[in-house]
């Protein structure tokens, strides 16, 4: 049955070329699709979580939902000292945030002010990277002041210029301080770029009465798909009045804009699906048609219906298999490629910024995983659309079928 | 071998150009007529549109019937499903068509050998037994070419050696002679004998044809529709 499915593939040659283009475009463009999508989210994840937000950060239970300084974590040495034993994790810093009031002589607005750990901090997020003007913190640079760009628009700070600072520190006794503006920082997102601003830890502990304590502790992790298991690994060395949250539950927002950017892609893509489907199905319907004479000779002298279906189903096997076993290693190379060299789509950072997106380019997602889900959609679409013209070919009665023409 | 009783068939049926194509056939001892036994070697024949190729039909479980009774070695033909019915005309039944029904894709060889590779004989066997009978019909020159490229008569002896290679138990032959000259058709009815006689082969054609007349054991005369000599 199998060496008559091939002659019968090289017999009808417009519809085993028609079937094999279909088939091998849609597999190449499919895999394309999909890696470039997953690479998107991909990328914006990462630029996301280098802005600012750790792939996991440690809270002590409360502070996210009440806030105050009973929740500060109050024993940052001895936590930072056993994330340094836990596999899997990159870089770690820990962050003393807390809200005051920054005014100029004339001006003055709400702020949230953190204390960070300049050299840490370097490899965590893109602050450093975001500088516009002026320079970023060090160990030793006392109290100036780091703040986002439309942040000092509101209060008309310029470089180099002083503003006072009043809060409250951790002892809930009265902090307030001279700062002296040293840089300004653009993420591209608006909410962060107006409201942030940072100060050397060294400093601003003693300000606060901070030392050793921290609002949160955030976590690089090596590879993010482990996140989870690294996030385990952490809690269990933790006291349980920590909680230690992933991505996925800080970045709430992000995660379901993917989400429903997926699903869009998934939409689009089914549609694209859809059509290639029906177009595969009626180019077989149309040969089986014209062969319905052909089968019903067979069917006459002697071949099951079985033996037909199973000869459709070759047919259909061999010409699919043809054009995905060429077009995977294709689109799995493209996506490789460009999983390297990554396309820059001008004027992607300036659509998503409000996700903290910061750069242009889009690397593609190369994982064997999904391209071998991709194939195997594709080679089942290819068999469905086989169901529909052998239960037609099937529905004849032999003899008639010899006289259809 | 086969037994026909009181078999009916109408085309059409319940329309008003409903035709009685089949009339009350009795192939039957039990009806005062033979059966088709085996080792038969007999010819159905009657003017044209009298029944003949219908009847073959019917015979080998190529097309229903309205009503009546066909057993084929004791097993009812009405009472067997689609796939019961595939099995014995691959197995037991040697099918020669009017319009020869060959298949396109397949050349002259893989068509003559194409039911006995269905039937899982080794290789080498269908081999030797396809250039047999192409050598027998004198079709052995082109047995790499495709049937369309044939000529009528060409085709026509084709579609006799696949009927005969896979030595069936009964062979039905519709016209085999039509589009053959007079040393052809000596030809193929002497090895539709020498099969009859050596392979103990049952064989019925439907043929108006003199050379098969002559040739045969039993007449079976059919006029529209009904059996009116056998
Ligand atoms: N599929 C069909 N549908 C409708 N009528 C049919 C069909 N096949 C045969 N008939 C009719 O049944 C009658 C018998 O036809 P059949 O083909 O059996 O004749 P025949 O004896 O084989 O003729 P010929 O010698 O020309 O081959 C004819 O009147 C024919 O028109
Ligand atoms: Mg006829």
């Amino acid at each position: 049955m199998f060496s008559f499915a091939l002659k019968n593939i090289f017999f009808y040659k417009s519809r085993s070329i028609t079937t094999f283009i279909l088939t091998f475009v849609s597999t190449l463009f499919f895999i394309v699709y999909v890696a470039m999508m997953d690479g998107s989210h991909n990328s914006m994840l990462k630029n996301a979580l280098k802005v600012y937000t750790g792939a996991i950060e440690i809270y002590k239970t409360g502070y996210r939902d009440i806030g105050g300084n009973e929740y500060f974590i109050e024993n940052v040495d001895e936590i930072e000292s056993k994330l340094s034993q836990i596999d899997g994790i990159k870089h770690f810093t820990s962050r003393y945030e807390t809200y005051g009031i920054l005014s100029t002589d004339r001006y003055s607005s709400a702020a949230m002010v953190t204390g960070i750990n300049p050299l840490k901090e370097e490899n965590m997020s893109q602050l450093k990277a975001t500088l516009i003007e002026g320079e970023f913190l060090s160990e030793t640079s006392k109290n100036c002041l780091y703040a986002g760009a439309d942040l000092i628009k509101k209060i008309h700070l310029k470089v180099g210029d002083e503003v006072s600072f009043i809060g409250s520190a951790s002892d809930n006794s009265f902090a307030a301080d001279l700062f002296t503006l040293c840089g300004v920082f653009r993420t591209g997102s608006f909410e962060f770029d107006s409201s942030a601003s940072f100060v050397s830890r060294s400093y601003f502990d003693e300000l606060m009465y901070a030392q050793n304590k921290a609002s949160y502790i955030t976590i690089d992790v090596d590879d993010l798909e482990d996140v989870d298991s690294v996030r385990l690994s952490i809690k269990k060395q933790l006291s349980s009045e920590l909680e230690v949250l992933t991505w996925k539950t800080l970045m709430k927002s992000m995660v379901e804009m993917m989400q429903v950017d997926s699903i869009f892609g998934y939409i689009s893509m089914s549609l694209f699906f859809v059509v290639i489907f029906f177009v595969i199905m009626i180019f077989g319907f149309i040969n089986v048609s014209s062969r319905v004479k052909e089968f019903g000779i067979l069917r006459c002298i002697g071949l099951s219906r079985a033996n037909v279906r199973a000869l459709l189903l070759y047919e259909i096997f061999i010409l699919s298999s043809l054009a995905i076993v060429l077009a995977t290693p294709i689109g799995a190379a493209i996506a490789y490629y460009f999983s390297i060299h990554p396309i820059v789509i001008e004027g992607m950072s300036e659509t998503y910024k409000e996700y903290g997106i910061v750069s242009d380019s889009v690397p593609l997602d190369f994982n064997i995983f999904t391209i071998s889900w991709n194939v195997a959609l594709i080679y089942s679409l290819n068999f469905l659309s086989v169901i529909y013209p052998i239960s037609y070919i099937n529905a004849f009665k032999p003899i008639e079928a010899t006289r259809h023409v | 071998m086969i037994k026909i009783e009181n078999v009916n068939k109408y085309f059409y049926k319940g329309e008003d150009r409903e035709l009685h194509a089949l009339k009350n056939i009795n192939l039957s001892i039990e009806k005062g007529e033979y059966s088709i036994e085996k080792g038969e070697y007999s010819l159905l024949t009657g003017p044209s549109g009298c029944g003949k190729t219908t009847l073959l039909n019917v015979i080998g479980a190529l097309d229903s019937f309205d009503s009546g009774k066909i057993y084929f070695e004791d097993r009812e033909l009405g009472a067997l499903s689609e796939d019961e019915k595939t099995t014995i005309r691959l197995n037991e039944i040697g099918f020669v068509f009017q319009a020869y029904n060959l298949v396109p894709v397949l050349n002259v060889e893989e068509n003559i050998g194409f039911i006995m590779r269905l039937r899982g004989f080794p290789d080498s066997e269908i081999r030797e037994r396809v250039k047999e009978v192409a050598a027998i019909l004198e079709i052995d020159t082109k047995l790499r070419s495709l049937p369309s490229t044939l000529s009528g008569g060409q085709q026509q002896r084709v579609a006799v050696a696949r009927a005969v290679a896979a030595k069936p138990k009964i062979i039905l032959a519709d016209e085999p002679t039509a589009n053959l000259d007079s040393k052809n058709s000596k030809a193929l009815m002497d090895m539709m004998r020498s099969l009859n006689v050596t392979e103990n082969i049952s064989i019925v054609f439907a043929s108006h044809d003199k050379d098969v007349l002559e040739s045969v054991d039993r007449v079976i005369k059919l006029n529209d529709g009904e059996i009116i000599e056998s």
